[in-house]
């Protein structure tokens, strides 16, 4: 199981092993949502703000 | 003042919907054009690609290669077919998409969270974005020499460049500027559905307060911007919105008389 510290909370996350790169995925200490922005090294950042306007 | 939006799926008829318009005055027009550009960019080699928010919209992915596309099809051939159609049956229409004059201003999206096979994602360089501004006195100083607006997305963001905006919503966002008291969204559907594969189902009568219900209960694809468009239109001051038909005779008169979906 691939592991990462969330930047928020510094618990330990745990990532799927076929995490794919700008995969979101919530810590399940804090609720925070994180972004995988590297796959190798293996790091994650706090996901942008919602985004939910759409084009046609 | 009322401003109309016609969509761009199959089944619509142009000529029926321009010899209709042509009744009325003191209005700006609004177009789509998905089924062209879907059409138009497969022969092009670069079919469109959908993707889906975390809350269930569908939307285009616009790369620049799309977005160059997407102004071939809604500002050239879409935006000067109805003008040329409006202009034959003596409407003095002028076309503008969002861009000329930045007559439709906003902001370009930097992320937008999608769902892909299942798994939420980031997803970056998407070029479009949402309206903030509409440039009401271009639109005025049209509409108070005799011309009529026929306008289109794209839209022009703050930093000048092009980004790919819902055509409802730039419709709803029009009709809030121009303090217009009625908009009309028609499209290959008579109006929001019970059930999506029943055209007899229309839904005549839905208020503020149920847009949100119905949006996770009954509209399906597109059905849900429009939908949203109505619910920014009426926050804005708009009066009512209908959503009407367009494969058909008449279809802005009979969707002004009542067949379609009122929302106000």
């Amino acid at each position: 199981m691939k592991r990462v510290e969330c930047p928020e909370c510094g618990s330990e996350v745990e990532l799927p092993a076929d995490v794919v790169e700008n995969e979101i995925l919530t810590c399940d200490t804090c609720g925070i949502e994180l972004e995988v922005v590297s796959l190798n090294p293996l790091k994650v950042a706090l996901a942008p703000e919602e985004e939910e306007d759409w084009g046609e | 003042m009322f401003v109309v939006k016609i969509g761009g799926s199959k089944g619509i008829d142009y000529d029926a919907f321009v010899r209709d318009l042509a009744q009325y005055r003191d209005y700006v027009l609004v177009h789509g054009g998905s089924s062209q550009l879907e059409e138009i960019a497969t022969k092009l080699g670069k079919p469109p690609v959908f993707v889906t928010s975390v809350s269930g919209f569908t939307s285009r992915y616009t790369d620049r290669e799309t977005l160059e596309i997407f102004n071939m099809v809604y500002a050239g051939k879409m935006n000067k077919m109805l003008v040329e159609k409006l202009q034959h049956a003596g409407v003095n229409a002028i076309g503008l998409s969002g861009l000329d004059g930045r007559i439709l201003e906003g902001r370009q999206k930097e992320a937008l969270k999608i769902i892909e096979n299942g798994r939420k994602k980031i997803l970056r360089g998407d070029l479009s974005g949402i309206i903030e501004r509409v440039n009401t006195q271009l639109l005025k100083l049209l509409l108070d020499h005799g011309y009529t607006p026929v306008l289109t997305p794209p839209a022009i963001s703050y930093e000048g460049v092009a980004i790919n905006v819902d055509g409802d919503r730039c419709a709803a966002q029009i009709a809030v500027a121009l303090k217009a008291e009625r908009l009309v969204i028609l499209s290959n559907v008579p109006g929001l559905l019970r059930d999506p594969q029943d055209p007899q189902s229309v839904i005549e009568r839905v208020t503020r307060d149920q847009i949100e219900a119905f949006i996770e209960t009954y509209a399906r694809g597109s059905m849900k911007k429009k939908l949203l468009a109505a619910q920014e239109a009426l926050d804005g001051g708009v009066k009512e919105v209908l959503l009407g038909g367009a494969r058909g005779e008449a279809p802005l008169t009979k969707t002004l008389q009542g067949m379609g979906t009122r929302i106000c």
